[in-house]
């Protein structure tokens, strides 16, 4: 599976899921561009953690709810790279609240980081993969399931999951593969923001059939698997990554009424 | 115009931009959540005046910070130490 020779954008790729998917296709031969938002020092280490495998690593700041930002991403990377053969959009951000308690601006974030700026990497990352190349969208089991206070993320990644396929068809003529890869919740710094529930993640371990909680690298081995030739006919699919949870029935909905409009005249 | 109140003035332009407010004031009584910010807004200030001074704000140290000079202060001690 080697990608010597590839050049690969991973959005958010300094911590968590993504510097896992940034050390698994660099230690497979590829050049590395790791975005960030906000945690330079972060990129950084990432950075020099894979230099150490043998490849280039390249950091590029951007606010990927910012078009512009977008934009001038892409415009370095084409400068300084000229190619680019995968794209992982991994970045993610969101607030956490029931659709009840949704605003405009949280949704709007949500969106935007979460969907919106995967279709405006790709499409600035076509241009740039004139040989080919592979997109491979991160999503999360919140897509098909309801999680407690996930209702933005988990909109924006059934988006994330429908582009996929919108991408997968249109971008074939050109060679180029688009895939998903949902993940249930992974063992990361990031899970602990969103947790709703104060138990997890006893059960999550003990819920899951094959008896452990996804972790960062179960992620990027999917991610290498679908960028290799092993996955040559592999097109607009979301490969889940649960151990079997999503699978398994768990029956234990919160009955707690949410907060929001209670107007009995609607 | 002396550096500090600079400082303080952006970060103000800024608050007031992401929060849709305007006569906002910092004091060592006022936090961003007192100004009607959650958690969003935060990040989002926190992300423009990283961009604002290519500084990057510790958010473990930032933990002890909790009213809006403070902030102001940390801020400005980041820009100096960026040199």
């Amino acid at each position: 599976m080697s990608l010597k020779g590839k050049v690969a954008l991973i959005t958010g790729g300094s911590r968590g899921i993504g510097r896992a998917i940034t050390a698994r296709l660099a230690s497979e031969g590829a050049d590395v561009i790791i975005n960030f938002f906000r945690k330079r020092s972060s990129a950084e280490n990432t950075a020099e953690t894979v230099r150490a495998m043998g490849v280039n690593a390249h950091i590029i700041k951007a606010n990927l709810a910012e078009p512009d930002k977008i934009n001038a991403m892409f415009d370095e990377i084409k400068a300084r790279f000229g190619r680019l053969d995968i794209l992982v959009n991994n970045a993610a951000s969101g607030v956490a609240r029931s659709a009840m308690e949704l605003d405009v601006d949280g949704w709007d974030w949500t969106m935007n980081v979460n969907a919106r700026a995967a279709l405006l990497c790709s499409q600035r990352a076509v241009g740039l993969m004139q040989n080919g190349g592979s997109i491979i969208n991160i999503s999360s089991l919140g897509a098909r399931l309801v999680l407690p206070t996930y209702t933005a993320v988990g909109v924006s990644k059934a988006a994330l999951e429908s582009l996929t396929r919108y991408l997968a068809i249109e971008l074939s003529p050109r060679g180029i593969r688009v895939n998903a890869v949902s993940a249930a919740a992974v063992e990361t710094e990031a899970l602990k923001f969103y947790t709703a529930d104060p138990s997890l993640p006893p059960p999550l371990v003990t819920g899951t059939p094959v008896g452990r909680m996804v972790q960062p690298e179960d992620v990027a081995n999917a991610v290498a698997f679908l960028c290799s030739e092993s996955a040559s006919m592999i097109q607009g699919q979301t490969i889940i990554i649960d151990g079997g949870l999503s699978l398994t029935f768990q029956g234990h909905a919160d009955r707690t009424p949410s907060k929001g409009d209670t107007d009995a005249s609607n | 115009m002396p550096v500090n109140q600079s400082v303080e003035d952006k970060i103000k332009e800024i608050a007031t931009r992401i929060l849709r407010k305007s006569d906002i004031t910092f004091s060592r009584t006022t936090s961003f959540k007192d100004l009607g910010a959650d958690s969003l807004d935060i990040v989002q200030i926190l992300a423009a005046v990283e961009d604002e001074y290519d500084i990057e704000l510790d958010d473990e140290e930032m933990q002890e910070i909790n009213n809006t000079a403070d902030f102001v202060a940390y801020v400005e001690r980041k820009i100096a130490e960026k040199g």
